[in-house]
């Protein structure tokens, strides 16, 4: 097990350097010159004093192999450089808003694993009956139904009209737990809502095989009974595909966030994401991203021993 | 009369890491393999699984490439050709498979599948494929008229003959039949393997035939060698390896084959334990584990293939004490 | 047609339907969906504006069908460039390996470590906003999803027999390639294809959502939810609309590839799922129960349900077990062999059921009628009374629980006990079955055991409460010789051990019936044919098919097999008579009747009208 552990964070570790070039080459195989790409609005050529200038602030002037150098031994002290608007350095931000946009994720993982395993695993145990029929047709119009779309009508019904909630912001949980949670609520749920429906339909679709398995026959034939039969040798099963989806659907789930953030006024990571994107500030958007994408292999990181742990073959046989 | 196709000390390693950090190992598929084959022979090989039986019958297609030794097919050694020269070489040999369901492309006609031979190769004028077409089928026993229909229309065995009339399209001089009747039932079987038999008779064809029914090898084969852990332990003529077996596994192993001809109430011997991994394989004898005759020798050295009689050859240090025993009614 | 192509039609049609709007836009009588109209504004549908005005007073409905041009154009651009370049890489991946797998396949899979809205982001920070830049945006994050799919679908048919076949013909790899992978993976290609479509939808309308997408004025789904959303108090409606036309064309998109997927691989499992989870409706017993030994099985069916109506499988087979006898079931794949041990205890498959007859059972209670009890009404009976051992002991037992827990959970089941208790026992029971070191093994998972103590432990587990009547099925039929001789053993001692047992041993190999059995029962296309001990049934065949079944075997000295011509009947394609007749040599003009199992004396039994006749000679 330890050795699987210790192979799997090896993994990520090439894998977060991977992503790191990789952000690197896109930025400097596009087509042209970022400095000047960035400062051209419209149709106009931006001035050439303001491009060498902000070249040399960007530090591309140097030659790309130096560049790559600096970029990688800054990313290794967690140095993600200074914001183009206010010259601020990025990373004491992104620390202090990481940790919003986790909430938000593992928030909607619990809720959308507490909702669909068992809601998935009905609708398997009643293939073709109405509950099931009920259950994949609300599974079908939640995975179709955009986050943002989601996000507003909610805001529109429970803020604007019923009035229950505020429409969105945030309130740290040491200052007002109770009113933490409540702002949490829809953003969490908005965000669950396509995942739950994801579970559902992988719980439905995996249990439906364990179904068929010969195993189950086996705990047929030695006289256990249904609820047994469901738990131990059914629904334990059948976890183990699901959670892979789990993973793979991640990068949705994180993708959510940022427009989830938008709407509900999340203070968290992807919300400063789109103000970066919209200013066009390049550092701000390189550390986000990376950021956001070390999260990501982080997270599956965690899948992949979860994955362990419900699989005994995998951790021996690799 | 020379051998059609020959290996020479052909080995096989499958290298297979625990993990991608863990510990490389080995896993020897084939060690130390001669053997050769001439026209008009049918050549069984029998042994467990994972012994290396399928794994020999790629590599002397081709198919597959040896960590050590050659192939050589009529003189020329097989590594010499590559690409175009290579498929080629791929005409004059040919495969039949276990399961006659996944061997057959289920999207294609069978004609077009037996044509494919014809057309890689120009055997034929394109003019003449579809005539050729209609007399490999009527070969293998088959209407022509079934040329046009999808393999699913046809049953098991149906199937397998189709895949003998595809193997025989380019007119190959060696076949390679990789368990062609496991898969079929005892009547179907039997149809088959006539077949074979007399495919052999008339287009004089060098076959090597895998299989673990030992009484199907029996019936068809001329020659027969027997794996174990990758290598050959014992060679022979047909006939005299099923009567007077000499290596103590081929013994155990006709000793473990049920028989109808084994009268009521005797049980064979059985051989106690397992088949050791061929990842981490017994020193010297691969066999000693579960050998009655082991002694401190068989531990410490690999014994050699050793002639004991005319034809015949075995890998035991105690072959000495095995004649007489054992051998199938 | 099926029904799941048809449906698959449909749903695809009005999709052409609904396409054919926005790419018909330039031509249908809209309203401009540029510029302003003051007074208009927030107006609600009208006769002029079905669906009303926006903001700036324009109409709704115009503007929803110009803008599903651009998220249109977008999702399925880019889902075809992906499809295009992930297809050429996943296969020549998949097909070389080596070298150019890495270059292909793996270096794509870095673009999965981003999730895909933020590498959308970040191309769009360099080159602006813009319908071309979201379309090479999501090419690039489509790229892999193809690239995987097409790469393990090639790696699957590529290992394939027939893919062998024709590299072993000498065809060039690009022309099997191109021939012989490419339609094996199309299936999955076009079902990643619709999932893409609906994705990229997605991704468009978020960013325009977010102002990043497509640049207004310009007309888009996205954008008209984002002015929506700011003026949500004035009129809610404008966010209906757009919202509707999103989640509808996303909603048909997700139907049309589920409906894909159920054409292109039709599930083999019944839709239903699960029958035994059902409620059942329970067979009142036609008939009193006899005195039976052990078991008698009286002309029992079985019949699978199918859409048409029901078909029957196995017809009228009938025998009897005593108390210490091994009754072996022989025959051809598809005679029924296995059906006839699943009915015993219940564990059919889905569709399918027992149709008529009866299989009555001796228990502690008394006797009942085995082919009429409920799911229910056989737990205490399964694993207890009546136990079963499979073909495949790998996929028969759990991969995922420990072997010692598995055996335990049956013990526990019928005997309550402590866990320690009943773990001695485990114990007990595996060093019985002869695995060695069983108070380690208890530990190991099923994937840690060899194939034969994988079986050994199936064994166990079938023995584990003394049954009366112990159903194997082919359990030595995936084993090696050596292996299965020492099953054959090990279930020879187990008889010893309790004599009172009775077995039955289910088997197509004729000369494990020899070895093993006591009573053999001949079976073919669905019924018992022959009936009688081993050694009088082998020694003197009464049943044209048992005696050609015993000359097939290879084990004569004759040059050439006996072969039996033609092949077995497919039900629901049997002959009416005699179902051996279109095969036998025998066959007369009264063969065409169907045929009873005949009593031939010493308590043997035949389905052959003309055994007498055909016998005489020999006697
Ligand atoms: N789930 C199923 N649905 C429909 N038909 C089935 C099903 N299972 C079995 N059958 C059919 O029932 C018949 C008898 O099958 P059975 O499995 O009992 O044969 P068998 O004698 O055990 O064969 P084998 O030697 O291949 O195991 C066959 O025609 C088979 O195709
Ligand atoms: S060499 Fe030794 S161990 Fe090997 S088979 Fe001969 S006697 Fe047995
Ligand atoms: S009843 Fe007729 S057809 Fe059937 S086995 Fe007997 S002789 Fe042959
Ligand atoms: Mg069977």
């Amino acid at each position: 097990m330890l050795r699987y552990v210790a192979l799997r964070v090896l993994i990520a570790l090439v894998l977060v350097w991977l992503v790191s070039t990789l952000v690197f080459l896109v930025l400097h195989l596009v087509p042209g010159d970022p400095a000047e790409l960035l400062l051209s609005a419209g149709n106009t050529a931006p001035d050439p004093e303001a491009v060498a200038q902000l070249r040399s602030q960007m530090g591309l002037d140097r030659p790309v192999l130096a560049q790559y150098a600096a970029y990688i031994a800054d990313l290794t002290h967690l140095d993600f450089g200074v914001s183009l608007r206010d010259q601020n350095p990025i990373a004491p931000e992104l620390a202090l808003r990481l940790p919003r946009t986790l909430e938000l994720i593992l928030a909607a993982a619990v809720i959308a694993s507490l909702i669909g395993v068992p809601l998935g695993t009905l609708a398997a145990m009643r293939d073709g009956g109405w509950s099931e029929k009920l259950v994949s047709l609300l599974a079908s119009a939640a995975l179709s139904t955009p986050v943002f779309v989601v996000g507003t009508t909610l805001v529109l019904v429970f803020a604007q009209w019923l009035g229950w909630i505020s429409a969105g912001g945030y309130v740290p949980l040491a200052e007002d737990p109770l009113r933490h949670l409540s702002l949490l609520a829809m953003p969490a749920v908005t965000i669950a809502l396509p995942l739950t429906a994801v579970m559902i339909r992988m719980t439905r679709a995996s249990v439906l095989e364990v179904l068929e398995k010969d195993h189950v026959r086996t705990a047929r034939a030695k006289g256990l009974a249904r609820g047994p039969i469901i738990r131990r040798h059914v629904v334990r099963n059948a976890l183990v595909p699901v959670i892979t989806v789990l993973g793979l659907e991640m990068g949705t789930l994180i993708g959510g966030t940022v427009l989830v953030e938008y709407v509900f006024n999340w203070p968290g990571l992807s919300g400063y994401l789109v103000r970066a994107v919209e200013a066009r500030d390049y550092p701000e958007v390189v550390g986000i991203v990376l950021v956001i994408s070390f999260l990501f292999v982080l997270l599956n990181l965690l899948i992949d021993i979860t994955y362990a742990v419900l699989d005994p073959r995998v951790k021996l046989a690799k | 009369m020379s051998p059609v196709i020959e290996a020479l000390e052909l080995t096989r390693n499958f290298p297979s890491r625990s993990g991608w950090v863990g510990a490389k190992r080995d896993v020897w598929a084939l060690r130390g393999i001669n053997l050769s084959i001439s026209r008009g022979e049918t050549v069984g090989v029998v042994g467990e699984s994972g012994c290396g039986k399928s794994t020999l019958g790629n590599i002397l297609l081709g198919l597959d490439s040896p960590t050590g030794g050659g192939v050589r097919f009529e003189g020329k050694y097989l590594h010499d050709f590559k690409g175009a020269h290579r498929r080629q070489m791929r005409k004059r040999m040919q495969l039949v498979f276990q399961d006659p369901f996944g061997s057959l492309d289920p999207r294609r006609s069978v004609g077009a599948q037996i044509a494919d031979g014809l057309r890689n190769h120009d055997v034929v004028p394109a003019a003449e494929i579809p005539a050729e077409v209609a007399r490999l089928l009527t070969l293998v026993g088959l209407a022509p008229s079934v040329a046009p229909r999808r393999p699913s229309q046809f049953s098991g065995g149906q199937r397998q003959r189709i895949a003998i009339a595809r193997a025989l399209a380019p007119r190959p001089d060696f076949i390679v039949a990789d368990e062609p009747v496991s898969a079929l039932d005892v009547s179907i079987q039997a149809q088959i393997v006539n077949l074979l038999a007399d495919l052999r008779e008339e287009l004089d064809l060098a076959m090597l035939f895998i299989s673990h029914d030992l009484h199907v090898v029996r019936h068809l084969c001329t020659r027969v060698v027997v794996m174990y852990l990758g290598r050959i332990v014992e060679e022979g003529p047909a006939e005299q390896i099923f009567t007077a077996p000499r290596h103590p596994y081929t013994q155990a192993l006709l000793a473990a084959t049920p028989s109808l001809k084994r009268p009521a109430g005797e049980t064979g011997k059985v051989l106690d334990g397992e088949l050791p991994s061929p990842a981490n394989p017994p020193s010297g004898c691969a066999f000693r584990t579960r050998c009655a005759l082991a002694t401190g020798d068989c531990a410490s050295a690999v014994p050699p293939l050793e002639t004991v009689g005319p034809e015949r050859r075995t890998a035991c240090f105690h072959a000495d004490l095995t004649a007489g025993q054992g051998g199938l009614q | 047609m099926t029904r799941a192509q048809r449906s698959l039609y449909i749903w695809l049609g009005l999709a052409a339907v609904l396409i054919a709007f926005p790419l018909l836009a330039p031509v249908l009588p809209l309203q401009p969906t540029i510029g302003m109209d003051i007074p208009h504004r927030f107006a609600g549908p009208s006769a002029a504006n079905w669906l009303g005005n926006d903001e700036y007073g324009r109409d709704v409905l115009s503007r929803i069908i110009w803008g599903a041009r651009a998220s249109l154009a977008v999702a399925f651009g880019s889902a075809f460039c992906a499809a295009v370049i992930g297809t050429i890489l996943g296969l020549l991946g998949g097909y070389f390996r080596g070298i150019t797998e890495v270059l292909a396949v793996r270096s794509t899979e870095i673009v999965i470590c981003l999730p895909p809205l933020l590498l959308a982001m970040l191309v769009i920070t360099i080159l602006g906003a813009g319908v071309l830049t979201l379309t090479v945006a999501l090419t690039i994050l489509f790229v892999p999803n193809y690239t995987r799919v097409v790469y393990a679908a090639t790696l699957q048919t590529g290992g394939l027999d027939f893919v062998k076949a024709q590299e072993a013909m000498g065809t060039h790899p690009l022309k099997i390639l191109a021939r012989t992978v490419l339609p094996n993976i199309v299936p999955p290609l076009l079902v990643q294809f619709s999932l893409t479509v609906a994705s990229g939808i997605l991704l468009e309308s978020g960013l325009s959502f977010l102002g990043l997408g497509v640049v207004p004025p310009a007309p888009s789904w996205g954008l008209m939810i984002r002015a929506a959303r700011a003026a949500m108090d004035q009129q809610p409606l404008l966010l209906l609309w757009p919202s509707l036309a999103l989640a509808g064309t996303v909603l048909l998109l997700n139907v049309i590839c589920d409906r894909l997927q159920d054409v292109l691989s039709p599930k083999t499992a019944a839709r239903g799922g699960a029958a035994w989870l059902r409620r059942q409706i329970k067979r009142t017993p036609d008939a009193p129960a006899p005195e039976v030994p052990l078991l008698k099985i009286e002309d029992l069916s079985v019949g699978v349900a199918l859409e048409q109506g029901s078909m029957g499988l196995t017809k009228g087979i009938a025998f009897e077990v005593k108390p210490g006898e091994t009754m072996a079931l022989v025959g051809e794949s598809g005679s029924g062999k296995t059906l006839t041990g699943l009915a015993m205890t219940g564990l059919l498959p889905n569709a399918l059921s027992v149709t008529g007859g009866h299989a009555w059972f001796r228990t502690e209670a008394g006797v009942v009628d085995l082919a009429a009890l409920t799911e229910e009404e056989f737990g205490p009976l399964r694993g207890n009374d009546i136990s079963m051992v499979f073909q495949d002991a790998a996929a028969a037992l759990n991969p995922v629980h420990r072997i010692g827990d598995q055996l335990a959970e049956i013990i526990q089941c019928h005997r309550p006990m402590p866990k320690q208790q009943a773990e001695a026992e485990v114990v007990e029971l595996l060093r019985k079955v002869g695995i060695p070191d069983p108070e380690r093994r208890i530990r190991a998972y099923p994937f840690e055991l060899s194939g034969g103590q994988r079986q050994r432990a199936m064994i166990a587990m079938a023995v584990a409460n003394a049954p009366k009547l112990l159903i194997a099925d082919e359990p030595t039929t995936a084993l090696d010789p050596t292996i299965q001789a020492q099953i054959l053993r090990l279930f020879a001692k187990l008889k010893e051990d309790n004599p009172g047992m009775g077995v039955i041993f289910v088997t197509h190999n004729l000369a494990v019936v020899k070895e093993i059995a006591t009573h053999v029962s001949v079976m073919y296309a669905g019924q018992v044919v022959e009936q009688g001990t081993v050694e009088e049934v082998f020694a003197d065949p009464r049943h044209p098919y048992t005696k050609a079944l015993l000359a097939s075997v290879p084990e004569s000295d004759a040059e050439r097999l006996e072969s039996i011509p033609g092949t077995v009947p497919q039900p629901g394609a049997m002959p009416e008579g005699c179902r051996f007749a279109p095969r036998c040599g025998h066959a007369a003009a009264a063969c065409a009747a169907p045929q009873p199992l005949l009593d031939t004396g010493e308590g043997r039994t035949t389905r052959c009208l003309r055994w007498a006749d055909l016998w005489k000679d020999v006697a």
